[in-house]
């Protein structure tokens, strides 16, 4: 047995911790790679679950981190299109095989480890996640639901109390049920993500708090969450969401295990997880009906749930919506007798089930969440704890922890009474307004806990010791000792084992917190998985209010300022919130009280009023008899006939100026409306689309020879940097970066524009993509001794947004010249074609997603093609926020518009002696105006030089190769099958170095024309029709509600930039870059390993900070 | 302990009728559900039984009782105040002593040659405490019987009763009824047939007296007597049948039939008329 292995299966805590950063830092590659077969048998044979992960998680880092590093590990090969298969396809320990065969055949490499450390890491959370699975279903009280298959078999009945009416009322009483939700006062470093409660049981503890709530202002705070039961006199499973004003009657078994086809997913999770129609009988093709006459015990009776959530936006970080899940299940459960209690609040084993039953719901959901989430079923202030597994546990011997931890409900001894009401006068609860998926930091916690990095397992450590404190705190009655103690918490543990967990907007309400209100603002409280939703902040109780009322002045002036720059979804608003020292509690509504809350009848009334009288069932009648003498009698029902008529009446007059809107903007950015209806005829027609991006088959594509690429990796000749060095130093090179998209993939079609997301703390702050490449002109400049002149191109989207940011920041302190390049083309986004996307969703390779979560997903795309042919396939798709409705047309036209727009010519004005552009993308973040390539491409004569990086896993979108004999790039969308990438051994890095003389004579231009607007324009209009036109799907947000978004996925078309190496009067030459300098930051799961890899620290290197 | 005594209970509003039903037993003889119930009560060495019934079935009763009319007793019960209370109708019966209890809408059929009804009662003697006979049963039909949760006390068949609990929901069963040895899914329910102590009645009176408009469950009192005192599960060699369900008589005469003399010739119909229906096509 090696070292590592040695570690895992260490008795004692000290060995077992040990970081494994340390224990790789001495090891030679021939050691590395030893431990690796090693650590790969262990894993294979090793039946301990705990012990295979984190060998997994050990190899995929050893494979992303460390060996790739190692010199030596140099060797050159193509990751086997088999192996990327069976990763799409989630048989990892297969893919596994394969790319461990590949390594063995061409020795250690970085492309084949990138393939390793991807399937290690998902073999890793698939082992976990399924183990959570394993654990939850195990839970006794979960097993019988698994175990019915059939209408016949179903076990549960509705309790008499649900079933009796008074004589002559043919309503049946109605169940109510009203939870708080949780808040997180110790946050403990995500110690209640379940794989570390089931590793950790010692370390997951937090301390966790059951609140009212209500937005400032809209009255006192009551649970927010409510849920409401009945039985009704028609054979349908009723489900009404009165906040996401939502409603649909469901018929058929297979319509409830459909989440994804409307917004009552959560509530049809309820229903399942509750046992209500158990998780066994799905796919039974039994009639509803049987089952629900089996529930009732009556034919011709079926059942109505609705939900209420009371004004609280999605995002608050209280776990909203598993409380809602809890409570909808609790509601379930009384009205079956799976819980004793009708009414009243719950026993302490009811609370334990509805728990774990909701972990069942979010699983079947497809969502996730901490063991703590469900606490505002319990009252009050409690502990929660991880529990050791005990002989009788099914847990027992395969985790060292159960599945659900211990609630320990801290008496008044514990925390005094004026201790809770100096806690409620002291802290402000807001909703910061940013829309964040929480999703990749879980995982990045699991990898880092599992790894033991030495820095994350000591702030582990001070986080345990931190709840502590506070808790001695509470006893102490030292609410501004608690403020110290989260503040702490925020800026040492939390960032130091997730540094994206802050941000530059949380930062910036901290210090104007500070700033305002000096030494009264005791601390920063971060709530949930990340910070700029739900946070909190303690304050001086004496100056609350007063507080309430500077922070969200702060906080809407901040978002106004960096609104363009990240991602939010609402405005930022104040809570007013109460401790719920209930827990959840129901209530039977009989008689008079026997109503549902207003808002149903405003979304389910208009639909009725439609129908006749007579025709309505008398349960029907006899319930707006009884609504309409509520709005007359009960205040709460007060207004409602107004707010039925706003309801019923269409705005017309809203979507008239939405409509108009568009139209202004596509005025105002020179919108081609010929080229648009011709491109639209296409897409319908089905002359263009997915499938017509593709090269013909008949196209001979090869990878590229040896002498088609310089290869740059390891560095060029000193005679390159002299030469480069002695172009820069003459003023003859520029920089071009792109900055006119909005990075769809960097914030899910959020509209943010990405060059100035501050996506990561560079040179002490947090810094956008357009700082970080001044700062290295800067550098440049310096280094040359001129200033060197850098171009940002914008586009309809993000050219008043850079504008603005640029003015404000005054240049990031760049000081040579600096253009904006204004795009001149924009096109209207199309709704998509159904080929296209099943082309997209059943053609293209995908990852396919975990079991339930790929079931969601294969739903919600049936109902996006739903969409599409309700929109109209092909049409203007105009149904969102204008800007959302526009986009660009690729980056191809980037470079023209430096011709179109006079940018160009300005530079030639500022820089007579300018012959050489970099070009790149905002994303590439390590690109800079490197000498010794500039050199390269002086020295080769070349009209254009590509700059290109040896292909890793995660590199998909196309590549350099040969075809038909020339080499050339070719967009991923163009290639005529999938596994031809694969046999590509570069990825295009879409930095080109330019020699625009060359560049404007393969226009059929000289730069002394280019004052000629005529003859530019139409230098570019030939060139543009040479260039292939792609249709893309592209995912656009729509914001609705409170919070709430839907993404769509709408047609566009794009020309790039690439395509520019396919003419044959365009000299290209390619050479091949070292990875952290061209490779590109698409999404921000990337960050973490960005960050560790080396690459930000190299990216920094090269920055002066203006 | 000897066990002299027999009480059926028969006074649920739903299952008044029930023991009057004519079936023909194992010998081929027709014969009323209430006579063969008795029987079986005659056939663990019981001397007298008392009847439970709705006011005013007495007559009934007695005329169903036939040639055991003597040896049997009628009590009604004055209100209806639930199971518990049907039973406890009988302290005065009983008197103080141990007496096999059976409810009026079962039958039972022996897969061996003793009777359900003796393997009880002998196992209660032997052991000298209270005995229930279970079955398990699949949870789908957990919300029609009580259920008891326990070990293995010694014997394959015999358990240790620990929790019972009246018509639980599969959750709760699985919470707290799960039994070493069964089938995933399977519970010990109820067959409808104990050996009881006084103590049973001295509960019952307790919780009559603290809820005196009832309802009172058997079920409450057997998980109170578990606290209390010894109490066994005997998995019985046979089978019940609830002749209370939908086409629960007819499945029993069928069980009856099935396992009595006339074997061949219920056999011989019931092949008959599947043939009818498939050739009259």
């Amino acid at each position: 047995m090696r070292r590592l292995v040695g570690v895992i299966t260490a008795v004692g805590e000290e060995e077992r911790n040990r970081p494994l950063d340390g224990l790789c830092a001495g090891m030679s590659l021939g050691e590395m790679l030893e431990e690796c077969e090693d650590l790969d048998g262990f894993r294979r044979r090793s039946e301990n679950l705990y012990e295979r992960v984190r060998a997994l998680f050990f190899l995929y880092s050893i494979h992303r981190f460390h060996l790739p590093r190692k010199a030596g590990a140099d060797g050159r090969a193509l990751i086997p299109f088999e192996g990327y298969e069976h990763l799409l396809k989630r048989r990892f320990p297969e893919a596994i095989d394969i790319f461990l065969r590949a390594q063995g055949a061409a020795g250690p490499n970085a492309a084949i480890s990138s393939a390793l450390a991807a399937a290690y890491s998902a073999l890793g959370f698939q082992t976990l996640a399924d183990q959570v699975r394993r654990s939850v279903r195990s839970v006794r009280g979960n097993q019988w639901m698994f175990r019915v298959g059939h209408p016949a078999d179903y076990p549960l009945r509705i309790r008499k109390e649900l079933l009796r009416r008074a004589a002559g009322e043919p309503l049946f009483p109605i169940l109510h049920e009203a939870t708080p939700v949780r808040m997180d006062l110790t946050h403990s470093g995500w110690s209640d993500i379940f794989f570390l409660g089931m590793d950790f049981p010692e370390g997951a503890r937090v301390l966790n708090i059951s609140i009212d709530l209500s937005v400032r202002g809209t009255g006192s705070p009551k649970p927010p969450v409510e849920a409401f039961f009945r039985v009704i006199d028609q054979p349908v499973l009723r489900l009404v969401s009165v906040d996401l004003n939502a409603s649909v009657e469901l018929t058929t078994i297979a319509e409830v295990f459909d989440f994804a086809r409307d917004y009552l997913g959560l509530l049809k999770a309820a229903v399942i997880a509750s046992g209500l129609i158990p998780p066994g009988i799905e796919g039974a093709t039994q009639p509803l009906a049987d089952v629900l006459a089996n529930l009732v015990g009556m034919r011709g009776h079926g059942i109505e749930i609705v939900s209420k959530v009371n004004d609280i936006p999605k995002g608050s970080r209280l776990a909203v919506s598993t409380n809602l899940l809890a409570c909808l299940i609790a509601v379930c459960m009384r009205a079956t007798r799976q819980i004793e209690a009708l009414t009243g609040g719950l026993e302490e084993g009811d609370r334990r089930l509805v728990a774990a039953r909701a972990i069942l719901g979010e699983w079947l959901g497809g969502s996730g969440g901490g063991w703590q989430d469900s606490g505002g079923v319990w009252p009050g202030m409690k502990l929660i704890r991880g529990v050791r597994a005990a002989e009788g546990d099914p847990e027992y011997g395969i985790s060292k922890g159960c599945l659900l931890p211990r609630h320990t409900i801290l008496g008044m001894e514990d925390v005094p009474e004026e201790t809770r009401a100096k806690l409620q006068e002291s802290l402000v609860l807001v909703h910061g307004g940013m829309a964040q998926d929480v999703g990749p930091i879980l995982e990045m916690v699991t990898e880092k806990y599992l790894l033991r990095s030495e820095a994350e397992w000591r702030g582990r450590q001070e986080a345990i010791r931190i709840l502590d404190e506070v808790l001695g705190h509470l006893k102490s009655g030292d609410v501004r000792g608690i403020g110290v103690c989260t503040q702490r918490n925020f800026e040492g543990p939390i960032q130091t084992i997730i540094p994206w967990a802050g941000n530059l907007y949380t930062d910036t309400l901290i210090r104007g917190a500070r700033a305002e209100m000096g030494e009264d603002f005791w601390g920063f409280w971060m709530l949930g998985g990340m910070s700029g939703g739900g946070m909190g902040f303690l304050f001086d109780p004496r100056r609350k209010a007063e507080a309430q009322e500077r922070l969200q002045g702060i906080m809407s002036r901040t978002k106004r300022r960096l609104e363009h720059a990240a991602p939010f979804a609402m405005e930022p608003v104040v809570y007013d919130f109460a401790i719920n020292e209930r827990g959840t509690r129901a209530e039977l509504l009989e008689g008079e009280a026997n109503l549902l809350p207003p808002g149903y009848y405003t979304l389910t009334l208009p639909a009725l009023l439609r129908t006749e009288p007579r025709l309505l069932p008398a349960a029907r009648r006899a319930e707006l008899d009884r609504f309409s003498a509520a709005c007359r009698k009960t205040p709460e029902f007060a207004g409602m006939v107004q707010q039925l008529f706003d309801h019923m009446l269409p705005r017309g007059r809203e979507e008239e100026g939405a409509a108009r809107s568009v139209e202004s903007l596509l005025e105002e950015y020179g919108f081609d409306r010929v080229q648009h209806e011709q491109i639209r005829n296409d897409l319908r027609g089905g002359r263009i689309g997915l499938a017509q991006n593709r090269l013909p088959v008949s196209a001979t594509i090869t990878d590229v020879r040896p002498g088609d690429v310089t290869d740059a990796t390891g560095g060029l000749e000193e005679r390159y940097s002299e030469l480069g060095r002695e172009a820069l130093a003459a003023g003859a090179a520029a920089v071009v970066s792109l900055a006119g998209g909005v990075g769809s993939r960097w914030t899910k079609g959020a509209g943010v524009v990405k060059a100035l997301n501050p996506f990561c703390k560079l040179g002490g702050r947090h810094r956008s993509f357009i700082e970080v490449h001044l700062a290295k002109s800067l550098r440049v400049s310096r280094e040359c001794g001129v200033a060197v002149p850098h171009v940002i191109t914008t586009s309809y989207l993000t050219h008043g947004a850079i504008e603005a940011y640029l003015r404000e920041e005054g240049n990031c302190g760049y000081p040579g010249p600096l253009f904006l390049s204004p795009g001149r083309s924009i096109g209207l986004r199309l709704a998509p074609m159904e080929r296209d996307l099943r082309f997209a969703w059943e053609e293209m390779p995908q990852q396919m997603l975990d079991e339930r979560a790929q079931k969601v997903r294969e739903g919600l795309r049936a109902t996006l093609i739903a969409w599409a042919k309700q929109m109209g396939e092909g049409s203007d798709y105009t149904d969102n926020l204008p800007v959302q409705c526009l986009h660009p047309v690729g980056h191809w036209y980037e470079v023209p518009n430096l011709l179109r727009n006079g940018v160009l010519l300005r530079l030639f004005e500022e820089r007579p002696g300018l012959r050489y552009l970099l070009v790149h993308n905002i994303d590439t973040a390590g690109t800079d105006l490197d000498a010794a390539l500039l050199g390269l491409h002086i020295e080769s004569g070349a009209a254009m030089t590509m700059e290109v990086i040896p292909r890793h896993i995660e590199d998909r979108g196309g590549g350099l190769a040969r075809m038909n004999g020339r080499v050339r790039l070719i967009e991923g969308l163009a290639l005529p099958g999938e596994e031809m990438e694969s046999r590509l051994s570069y990825y295009n890095t879409a930095t080109a170095w330019i020699d625009i003389d060359k560049l404007l004579a393969a226009f059929g231009l000289r730069r002394d024309e280019l004052g000629d607007e005529q003859k530019v324009t139409e230098a570019v209009r030939k060139m543009a029709a040479r260039m292939p036109a792609y249709i893309t799907l592209k995912d656009v947000k729509k914001r609705w509600g409170k919070g709430q978004e839907d993404v769509f996925p709408v047609a566009q078309f794009e020309k790039l930039w690439g395509d520019m190496t396919a003419l044959p009067d365009l000299d290209c030459r390619f050479v091949a870059a070292p990875r952290v300098r061209g490779q590109q930051l698409k999404e921000p799961a990337q960050l973490d390993g960005w960050l560790r890899d080396g690459s930000a620290a190299y990216v920094e290197s090269l920055c002066r900070w203006g | 302990m000897t066990v002299k005594k027999a009480v059926i209970t028969a006074a649920g509003k739903d299952q008044r009728a029930l023991p009057l039903q004519t079936l023909i037993d194992q010998d081929g003889e027709e014969k009323p559900v209430l006579q063969m119930l008795v029987e079986q009560a005659l056939s663990a060495k019981v001397e007298e039984v008392c009847v439970v019934t709705w006011p005013g079935d007495e007559g009934r009763y007695l005329q169903a009782a036939g040639k055991w009319a003597g040896r049997v007793r009628f009590l009604a019960q004055p209100r209806p105040l639930g199971y518990g209370h049907a039973v406890y109708c009988a302290r005065e019966f009983t008197g103080g002593e141990a007496f096999l209890h059976m409810v009026g809408d079962h039958l039972y059929v022996s897969q061996q040659g003793q009777g359900c009804a003796r393997q009880v009662a002998e196992l209660a003697v032997a052991e000298q405490c209270a005995v229930s006979a279970v079955q398990p049963t699949r949870e789908t039909l957990l919300q029609q019987y009580g259920a008891v949760g326990g070990r293995l006390a010694g014997r394959r068949d015999v358990y240790r009763v620990e929790t019972v609990l009246e018509k639980p929901t599969p959750t709760e069963a699985e919470q707290k009824l799960i039994v070493p040895g069964l089938r995933a899914g399977h519970y010990l329910c109820f067959f409808g047939m104990h050996v009881l102590t006084p103590a049973v009645m001295e509960i019952l009176g307790q919780r009559l007296g603290a809820a005196p408009d009832g309802p009172v469950t058997l079920s409450s009192a057997l998980a109170e007597l578990a606290r209390r005192e010894q109490y066994l599960a005997l998995e019985a060699s046979g089978r019940r049948y609830d002749i209370g369900t939908r086409y629960g008589l007819l499945t029993a005469q069928l069980a009856v039939g099935l396992s009595g003399q006339d074997r061949a010739e219920v056999l011989a119909r019931v092949v008959e008329v599947l043939a009818d229906r498939e050739l009259g096509r």
